[in-house]
């Protein structure tokens, strides 16, 4: 349906023609054969390729190289002068359960602390219960290139968060990559504050429920059958089993050396597959983190002793950790996980090679999650998460062209976007502005 | 600290306008003696300046707390073959900047400009140089590092009208975020007290200088600023507690506090007239001079800000809010200057301009609560863009403050794409002249210009780059921060021995 685009003579035509190309394909209603040609293709997993060509089929990504041909009815994409990488991937977020912060009932991210303190259940929580997938904040920060996202609920009154899922950004229905991809629990000073005020209590409660989930596993109809204090209920118990035996990842949030420490002890106790979330001081114990192979979601821009269990924190731990062999990657909030761009290009300029950065907002989060095989990198056979992007990915000046999800074309368009253009334009006309746009 | 990332950020959102952490160094080792009995004289020569005045009549003082920030020494350095972008529009390819005596002797072209006797040439090519970045809106020192309820300074929330405190007096000149921000570029900063408050109380102005005093950091003799607050945050915070509870109850609030500010300054005016009429007055049998009126530490800010003196700063989200609130301010024959987190400012981008007031936004946040849901990348640009319009970037975040220059590429991107014309000679005012015009404090810094203040920033390449760095920082002149000199690189006093933080300079953590 959509030809070759022309070559333009003038940079500014060819940027028009170009877009007016994406928003063509955006409207395409299902997946089809597209050709991006000669674009700079980072494929994170290989070499970076000038002049290369990415051919999708059927939802993934069936070549990449260089002067490869365009299937016959191929929807062709002229990609010279931009960068094309795999589609973003927020190791962690809230998208999808919160739309305000602040109001309630736009807010399903996790139980309330306050009012409803002693709501009984944490590990037991699914994130996919309560995804939203028209959230508004979904087309926001597809539209600037990220197609994936670990969807996890955010910390409650009890001692796990719950499951998170990984999505991806397309907004439909079926956009669950992964339910229950992984647990979450919050450690350290958020874990303390809620077990008497003592990492000691922290600890203690975290190994209670992994030693009652080991005891649960072992015989779940002797369990039951015994009396119990009603610390644990048993859904949450259940929720565990695949975290007690290793297969699903338990995100830790913890920040400082000592915790990163005890945690490390336990999870060669209990065999956990530990991920840390924060590990602001992590580059004190890169290379036990290294050896311990846990992977890390740190947050680039953050360089306070903001608590007590930040003192050491800076710019360059992600370009320590790496430097150690530390598998990493970039946490933003919900609203914002568009950001991890902009952590990704000041760790650059903090010392991470670039190709290592790229592959923390890409490949990393993919492999953390057990979805390296499938997403993340610009590999024959791999979903098709594509981004055209007008200049430096890492750039904050720069701003995709195009996305694709699955191999569809994905629609820019946002509320944001909607809103900009309602009153770009401030002469009063005929109507008032709320009748403008929606034509 | 923003910890975890996602949670708590909205949460922070919520009270303050953000929060803070921040700090400063322990710098000061020679200075150290002598600032005590600086201190002491500096205060000496205000006591008499502003209490009694020379006609006898009692005037409250205007500057109790006054500045005793001095300049440390700098040398006369000229850095040369820089892109020079002046802040006031104009941007030099091959440019010079020379620093004297503290302040911007000339700037113009690489040839232009002679290196004066016993001048230090510095090579620049290559580097970017600006004015010093401004930050209009921080809570540094008020929100310090470590944050924790004791050290939490920056919201008074007993009372919708806290028009009586001063940020000055809860700023901690020991948070570690004043230095991260130094090496960020940021010369100048106001600390604002938090909107909880319909009336948050007064501003201080501050040079991000390390200092044992916060008074060894104002910025001697800008003008006071006061903090309001529109919207959700005062209705939230006193809905429960006596109101306001709703919207109208906020209005309800300002304008009875400004009815009263209005009586009050006139009762003052009305003594001084008195005052005037009996020290005139010949006759022996004239009696005592008039009582003056009783301080009242509320309304003398409030009056302030009707006469002028001090600078309103509103932290207003909503278009329709906006437009109220000037309304209000014709209503009572003040001047807003500046609406804070103005998220909503595209949509009266041109009113705004018509008013002559300054919008200071963010690059993208949004979504932490309802006001705050109609975000869009280009309001920046679409306020930059009308006649006379005045755009700012600012941070309210420790964070944040230490990449503005990061937030107004992404800014002056977006605006671009719509076909916004803005180069970065433009988009450098939003956080250097434009933040410094709104705090009244232009005729000193905020451009490279030849007789200001030398508040100068030296980057590795196009600030408006993700991957550049300040490398040089100097404020009057003072080589405050150099990135690969760890004894120009603050560390305040908490840093000390914690752990071994000895790697690198505070400052550039």
């Amino acid at each position: 349906m959509i030809g070759v685009t022309q070559k333009a003579t003038t940079p500014m035509k060819t940027f028009t023609a170009f877009i007016a190309a994406a928003a063509a394909l955006a409207g395409m209603a299902s997946a089809q054969t597209v050709a991006i040609m000669d674009g700079t293709v980072h494929t994170v997993s290989g070499d970076v390729i000038e002049n290369g060509d990415i051919i999708i089929r059927d939802g993934r990504i069936a070549q990449v190289g260089a002067d490869l041909s365009a299937p016959a009815g191929a929807s062709v994409i002229d990609a010279s002068g931009k960068v094309v990488t795999p589609g973003l991937f927020a190791p962690v977020s809230s998208i999808g359960l919160v739309e305000i912060g602040a109001v309630d009932d736009a807010n399903d991210a996790s139980p309330a602390q306050g009012p409803m303190e002693g709501f009984p259940l944490g590990a037991a929580l699914n994130a996919i219960d309560a995804y939203n997938p028209s959230s508004a904040l979904i087309p926001v920060n597809r539209a600037a290139g990220v197609t994936r996202a670990l969807m996890a609920p955010s910390v409650g009154p009890t001692m796990f968060a719950g499951r998170a899922a990984v999505i991806d950004l397309s907004g439909r229905s079926n956009s669950v990559t992964r339910a229950e991809a992984a647990q979450y629990v919050a450690m350290g000073e958020r874990g303390a504050e809620r077990y008497g005020g003592t990492r000691m209590g922290a600890w203690a409660v975290f190994r209670e429920y992994l030693d009652e989930a080991r005891s649960y596993h072992a015989n779940p109809n002797d369990y039951v059958r015994r009396p119990h204090d009603g610390r644990f209920a048993v859904s949450d118990l259940k929720a565990l089993g695949p975290v007690i035996n290793g297969e699903q990842p338990l995100i830790v949030s913890v920040n400082s050396a000592n915790d990163i420490r005890t945690l490390i002890r336990l999870k060669n106790t209990y065999r956990l597959n530990v991920i840390i979330h924060g590990a602001s001081e992590g580059w004190r114990v890169a290379d036990e983190i290294d050896a311990a192979n846990i992977p890390v979601i740190t947050d680039a821009l953050y360089n306070l002793p903001g608590e007590f269990e930040d003192i050491d924190a800076t710019l360059k731990n992600a370009a320590r950790l790496n430097e150690a062999g530390v598998t990493i990657t970039f946490t933003e909030g919900a609203h914002n996980i568009r950001l991890i761009r902009q952590h990704a290009g000041n760790a650059v300029a903090e010392g991470l090679p670039y190709e290592a950065a790229l592959k923390a907002i890409t490949l990393n989060p993919a492999t953390m999650y057990g979805l390296g095989g499938q997403l993340g990198s610009l590999e024959a056979g791999k979903i098709a998460d594509v981004v055209i992007w007008d200049g430096d990915p890492l750039e904050v000046t720069t701003r995709p062209d195009a996305v694709f999800i699955n191999g569809r074309p994905q629609d820019l368009n946002n509320r944001q976007k909607m809103l900009m253009e309602r009153y770009r334009d401030l002469e009063r006309g005929d109507l008032p502005f709320a009748y403008r746009g929606g034509e | 600290m923003r910890k975890t990332g996602w949670t708590a950020l909205a949460v922070l959102m919520l009270s303050a306008c953000a929060q803070q952490n921040g700090a400063e160094s322990e710098e000061a080792a020679e200075a150290a003696a002598s600032e005590d009995t600086e201190i002491a004289a500096k205060a000496a020569e205000k006591d008499g300046d502003d209490g009694d005045k020379a006609d006898g009549a009692v005037h409250p003082p205007l500057d109790p707390y006054p500045s005793t920030y001095e300049a440390y020494p700098g040398e006369t350095v000229l850095l040369t073959g820089a892109t020079v972008l002046t802040g006031a529009g104009d941007r030099i390819a091959n440019g010079a900047v020379l620093i004297a005596d503290g302040k911007i002797s000339a700037v113009g072209a690489a040839g232009d400009i002679e290196a004066p006797e016993g001048a230090r040439t510095v090579n620049a090519n290559g580097k970017w140089i600006t004015p010093g970045i401004i930050d209009i809106h921080s809570h540094l020192g008020d929100y310090p590092s470590p944050s924790n309820s004791t050290t939490s300074d920056g919201n008074e929330i007993v009372n919708p009208n806290t028009a009586y405190v001063w940020a000055e007096h809860s700023v901690w000149p020991q948070d570690a975020g004043f230095t991260r921000a130094l090496a960020g570029g940021i010369t100048t900063l106001q600390v604002l007290p938090g909107s909880a408050n319909l009336f948050g109380g007064r501003s201080a102005i501050l040079k991000n200088v390390p200092s044992r005093s916060v008074q060894g950091m104002k910025f001697p003799d800008a003008p006071y600023g006061l903090k309001m607050a529109c919207g959700e945050n005062p209705k939230r915070v006193y809905g429960e507690r006596g109101g306001p509870q709703t919207r109208m109850g906020n209005f309800a609030g300002y304008r009875a506090a400004w009815i009263e500010a209005a009586a009050y300054k006139k009762k003052w005016e009305d003594y001084w007239a008195d005052y005037d009429e009996w020290a005139e007055n010949d006759d022996d049998d004239k009696g005592d001079a008039p009582d003056a009126p009783t301080r009242d530490l509320k309304l003398e800010t409030l009056a302030g800000a009707l006469n002028g003196d001090i600078s309103v700063n509103m932290h207003c989200y909503r278009a329709d809010e906006m437009v109220q609130v000037l309304d209000m301010a014709k209503e009572f024959g003040y001047k807003v200057r500046t609406f804070h987190h103005a998220i909503e400012a595209y949509k009266i981008a041109d009113y705004l301009a018509e008013n002559g007031v300054c919008a200071a936004m963010w690059a993208d946040w949004w979504g932490f609560k309802l006001e705050a849901f109609d975000t869009v990348g280009e309001n920046v640009a679409l306020v930059h863009a009308q006649p006379g319009g005045c755009a700012i970037v600012h941070s309210d975040d420790a964070l944040g403050i230490q990449r503005l220059n990061q937030e107004a590429a992404k800014a002056m991107a977006d605006g671009r794409r719509i076909g916004v014309e803005i180069e970065p000679e433009d988009a450098i005012a939003w956080i250097t002249a434009n933040p410094a015009e709104a705090m009244g404090i232009a005729d000193e810094t905020g451009t490279l210009e030849a007789g200001k203040m030398a508040d100068v920033v030296v980057w590795n390449g196009n600030p408006f780059s993700v991957y550049a760095k300040a490398e040089k920082v100097y404020i009057d002149g003072a080589l405050m921060y150099d990135r690969s000199d760890p004894k120009r690189s603050p560390r305040v006093d908490f840093e000390l021995g914690l752990h071994d933080n000895s790697f690198t300079g505070g400052a550039g953590q």
